[in-house]
């Protein structure tokens, strides 16, 4: 190509005014290795962009998957069943207590004491143990005289 | 829209988005990470594609948001270090030596412009968009893009006819 030409387009080039095609013709001509020699200082410009050009992102591509979505299904789903499993015990265990005594009330004044008395000896038990606590107020104190 | 398809419609411009990202962040490392933040991003945005005129330019946007927010956090913080570390890696022996790579000095006298006219001459003279595309995706006016375009060059021919006197003296 005629030196003149292209220094008409460079001219342009730098004013910002070439377009892509016209910008395409220059990277062109100078990395085709046949420069005018006054035109030599832009070939490193446009070697530089046709080499830039070349720079590839060569790492795959993550995506997340779709495991996210399946956890909180599972969850969901053990979520539900958990409280299914629930409600079926307590409706079972419902069902028991008024199956035993539902026609006895006197059966079941009886063992409500009976209950409640296990439950008084119990306490009973407990706190007689405590009686050894007080084996610490007979220790000699070190500290306070 | 499934993995497939989304990858299908990102491969054809994940090159550009590393190669802005690396244009502007320097850093191969981080410029692959943030080529991969990016298309997680659009991956979680992907329900929208239809919204946008070009998924490209919206892309391209994306990316320059996401570096100069980079950019910013780093300027702000003590992580300027490392930055410093990364230009003084390739260049810091440069600046004595003579720089007898032509395209390397081209590339150095790119990062020394102005963020957004590196981003321009990125997106004009590297990836090929043209201005309406690049005010586009820069949120700028057209006009703003071709004076930023051509300070750039200006700036870059200057340097270039320098350093081509120096060497014949």
């Amino acid at each position: 190509m005629e030196s003149n030409k292209v220094e008409r387009l460079l001219e342009r080039y730098f004013e910002g005014e070439t377009n892509l095609t016209e910008e395409k013709v220059l990277r062109t001509y100078f990395t085709s290795g046949e420069v005018a020699p006054h035109l030599q200082a832009y070939v490193g410009l446009f070697s530089a962009f046709a080499k830039a050009q070349e720079d590839t992102f060569e790492s795959p591509i993550v995506i997340p998957s779709k495991r996210r979505n399946t956890t909180w299904l599972v969850s969901a789903v053990a979520i539900v069943l958990v409280t299914i499993g629930f409600f079926i015990q307590q409706q079972s265990s419902e069902q028991t207590v008024s199956g035993d005594f539902k026609d006895n009330p006197e059966m079941a004044v009886l063992k409500a004491k009976q209950s409640l008395l296990l439950v008084s000896r119990m306490i009973n038990q407990s706190t007689s143990q405590l009686g050894a606590v007080k084996a610490f107020d007979n220790a000699p104190s070190p500290f306070f005289k | 829209m499934d993995q497939t398809t989304f990858i299908q419609q990102v491969n054809p411009f994940k090159d550009k988005v590393y190669r802005v990202a690396k244009r502007l962040l320097v850093s191969d490392d981080e410029a692959q990470d943030a080529t991969q933040e990016i298309l997680l991003k659009l991956w979680t945005h992907r329900s929208k594609f239809a919204q946008y005129r070009s998924v490209e330019a919206f892309a391209m946007t994306m990316t320059k948001n996401y570096c100069y927010d980079k950019l910013k956090a780093k300027s702000s913080s003590n992580l300027k270090i490392v930055h410093n570390n990364y230009e003084d890696h390739s260049w810091n022996t440069g600046r004595q030596v003579e720089v007898a790579d032509e395209v390397a000095w081209v590339f150095k006298l790119m990062k020394d412009l102005p963020k957004q006219q590196q981003l321009i001459v990125q997106l004009r003279d590297i990836e090929q968009f043209n201005n309406s595309e690049i005010a586009d995706m820069l949120e700028m006016n057209e006009t703003a893009v071709r004076v930023a375009l051509s300070r750039a060059r200006k700036t870059l021919r200057e340097a270039l006819i320098k350093k081509q006197n120096y060497g014949i003296q």
